[in-house]
């Protein structure tokens, strides 16, 4: 409350005062103190981020809020993709970039100082939709009859994009799905995929790759899917093309596909362990890759090990220019944000309540750290 | 008068800069050299920066980048590209909804011209415009939710099981229809839905052009009303009708929302009408913004280049018919 109150006054005693961000750009704002700076004017601080849409609905909500809590500065997140965002931060059009997936060498080459740090992570599930035989109808007044879950290991995931496992009635998913032995049908699985580059594809093809050697087609944004699946635009185009193809299999991401209340599959995963994907499955994964972090501070944190993990997992990252950043106000006010958004109940609140999962702590310890080195003009810019 | 004017003119030199102040033809027909220069240079920025910026793809595969192939590969985690599948479904689907939209739109505007009671006539053309007025991503909806399950499924399995029997030909028509409707022939029908009102509106614009004596003419020869439609009205308008049928071709070849959203954006369809597909602009709206590697992009913005110059090759198929059939028109006519 009282600090609202300074802000309020300071903004008031800044009327007028046409200080613009470039002028006191030159010394860098964490020399003065946190704490003794004088407030800029409400919105005198544009900051213009771009990149990857899977985090764009908690982004937003982030951006927004932060408006009430450093008036000062503006925080503009565009979602135009995860590429479109790495491209904008090499040619510095954008102040940070939001991605899910990892740069390349040719980018590390390109921009030395470029870091990745990660904000959030999320589960990709695969939604199907079988149209089950032989159910018995329940009698009159009483509930319909309530088929178990699907579930689907590893290799039977692989075969099945793979085109080896044509039918679900196919013995492999059988022996998996003993509750659903007698339902599953005979005919044909039609496989659908995301038909535009996205991190939820790399993030799902990048598990199949990992689940097992039979998968050829790698890891990436948009892969030669092999077999003549469907694709379809967006995590809409994918549930869209699975609930009107009887027998189909697609992946979306969790939080969609709660939103959408679409049916999931379990998944056994590499510690033998059927998982339902949740908050908790996917800390898992990211707990036990915890240490696992490179120099750039990206981890690959599918097929996990351990008992609780869900297998298809992905981080999704901020990336900003360690060293170069000309605006130190401008700096400064992105670090802060970010800071906030890691350590601020209600800002992690929201992104559990939109279906993300937020870092565990031991993982964001290493983030703050990072965000820490960041330096404008050598000296660092955020002070602890 | 006139020359007596201009006699004056020549001779009084402050008649002469009074007119240069107060005439405008002179600014008026520079500004106007200016615009269609820009357009010119337009053209000629867009088509180099496709070809400058698609130099890597270009170098890479050379014209097995388009060649027709049964395997084809897009592969971005190991750099192959192929644009035929794109090529052949953008191709087969504008011809499709051509072959298809071609006899609806000059029916319907053959009715609004000469059949339609007048109090019909002011409500069906508005719909009809309306039609062309609706956003590509709603067709687009409504063809997956709606269109694509109820509709084309129930056709694309029909056409599997008696077109789908012919020898040759019924290798366009192989199925089975993917059981939600998503195929080249799905995107076809949208795009005909699309280009209808097009071709109508156009075609309705010729037919009111003909001169009333071309139809009285064939009346007084004792001509009904289908034949004066069909062997006087038809070849008359030929030129304006060709024209109606490339504006719509143009949209169906350069359409890319609605045709992602239902053509199934599968490369690997074969040739039947009946699979799941690809087009060209689809594969750029695709995997433009997220494209994995440099040979990626490089790859997409050839895909680009083609389409540039095959809207580029249409509408200059067109003017050359458009001549033609303009220069023979009035010798058939007569004969």
């Amino acid at each position: 409350m009282s600090r609202k109150m300074i802000i309020v006054t300071s903004i008031l005693l800044a009327t007028g005062i046409i200080l613009s961000a470039c002028g006191s750009a030159v010394t860098p704002q964490s020399q003065t103190g946190a704490g003794a700076s004088t407030p800029l004017p409400a919105g005198s601080v544009q900051v213009t981020g771009a990149g990857a849409t899977f985090p764009l609905p908690v982004y937003s909500q982030w951006t927004y809020a932060y408006q009430y809590v450093d008036p000062s500065v503006v925080i503009n997140y565009n979602g135009v993709g995860s590429g479109a965002g790495k491209t904008a931060i090499l040619n510095n059009t954008v102040d940070f970039a939001g991605s899910d997936s990892l740069l390349n060498a040719d980018q590390y080459t390109q921009g030395v100082d470029l870091q990745m740090y990660p904000m959030l992570a999320g589960a990709v599930v695969p939604v199907y939709n079988i149209a089950f035989q032989a159910v018995p109808t329940p009698a009159a007044g009483a509930a319909a009859v309530s088929l178990p879950k699907l579930i689907l290991d590893r290799q039977s995931l692989v075969d099945i994009y793979d085109g080896k496992v044509t039918k679900w009635n196919d013995p492999e998913i059988v022996s998996l799905n003993p509750g659903l032995a007698n339902f599953l049908p005979g005919t044909a699985i039609t496989t659908v995929h995301r038909s535009d580059g996205s991190g939820t594809t790399e993030i799902f093809t990048k598990a199949l790759t990992s689940f097992s050697p039979d998968w050829t087609a790698g890891g990436a944004q948009s892969v030669q899917w092999p077999g003549n699946g469907l694709g379809g635009k967006g995590n809409a185009g994918v549930a869209a093309a699975v609930i009107n193809t009887p027998n189909s299999i697609g992946y979306v991401e969790l939080a969609y596909a709660i939103s959408n209340s679409m049916t999931y599959a379990q998944m056994v995963n590499k510690a033998g362990k059927t998982i339902t994907a949740n908050g908790a499955s996917v800390e898992a994964a990211m707990t036990e890759f915890a240490n696992s972090f490179t120099p750039q501070l990206t981890a690959t944190i599918v097929d996990g090990t351990s008992d609780g993990a869900w297998p298809i997992t992905g981080y999704t990252y901020i990336i900003l220019h360690t060293s170069t950043m000309i605006d130190c106000v401008k700096a400064q006010k992105i670090l802060e944000f970010l800071k906030w958004a890691q350590t601020d109940a209600g800002a992690q609140t929201a992104a559990t309540n939109l279906g993300y999962s937020v870092l565990p702590d031991v993982v964001r310890t290493n983030v703050l750290a990072k965000l820490a080195q960041v330096t404008c003009n050598g000296q660092p810019v955020l002070m602890p | 008068m006139l020359k007596q004017l201009k006699s004056l003119s020549e001779k009084d030199w402050r008649v002469r800069i009074q007119r240069a102040l107060h005439h405008g033809d002179r600014p008026w027909q520079g500004l106007l050299i200016l615009f269609s220069g820009v357009v010119i240079v337009l053209m000629l920025v867009i088509g180099g920066m496709l070809w400058v910026k698609s130099s890597g793809s270009r170098n890479a595969f050379g014209l097995s980048f388009l060649a027709p192939t049964a395997n084809p590969n897009w592969d971005p985690v190991n750099n192959l590209f192929q644009a035929w599948p794109f090529l052949y479904g953008t191709l087969v689907t504008s011809l499709f909804a051509i072959l298809f939209a071609l006899p609806i739109g000059i029916g319907i505007a053959i009715f609004l011209a000469e059949l339609c009671p007048p109090w019909l006539r002011t409500p069906l053309t508005w719909l009809v415009e309306l039609l062309a007025a609706i956003p590509s991503v709603v067709y687009g909806l409504w063809g997956i939710f709606v269109f694509l399950p109820k509709v084309v499924a129930p056709i694309g399995n029909f056409l599997a099981d008696t077109l789908g029997r012919v020898p040759l030909a019924g290798a366009l028509f192989t199925g089975p229809i993917p059981a939600s409707g998503a195929s080249r022939l799905a995107a076809s029908l949208i795009l005909t839905i699309m280009i209808v009102p097009t071709i109508a509106a156009v075609s309705r614009d010729v037919f009111l052009a003909i001169p009333p004596s071309q139809r009285e003419a064939a009346k007084a020869l004792g001509a009904t009303e289908w034949e004066t439609i069909w062997q006087v009205l038809i070849p008359y308008g030929r030129s304006g009708l060709l024209g109606a049928i490339i504006l719509g071709l143009g949209r169906a070849l350069g359409e890319t929302m609605a045709v992602t959203m239902v053509i199934g954006n599968s490369i690997q369809g074969g040739i039947s009408l009946l699979s799941a597909g690809y087009s060209m602009a689809s594969i750029i709206a695709n995997e433009f913004a997220e494209s994995v590697s440099q040979l990626h992009t490089d790859a997409l913005i050839e895909i680009g280049l083609v389409l540039f110059v095959i809207t580029l090759l249409l509408n200059i198929l067109a003017r050359f018919l458009i001549w033609r059939v303009a220069r023979q028109a009035p010798q058939e006519a007569r004969s």
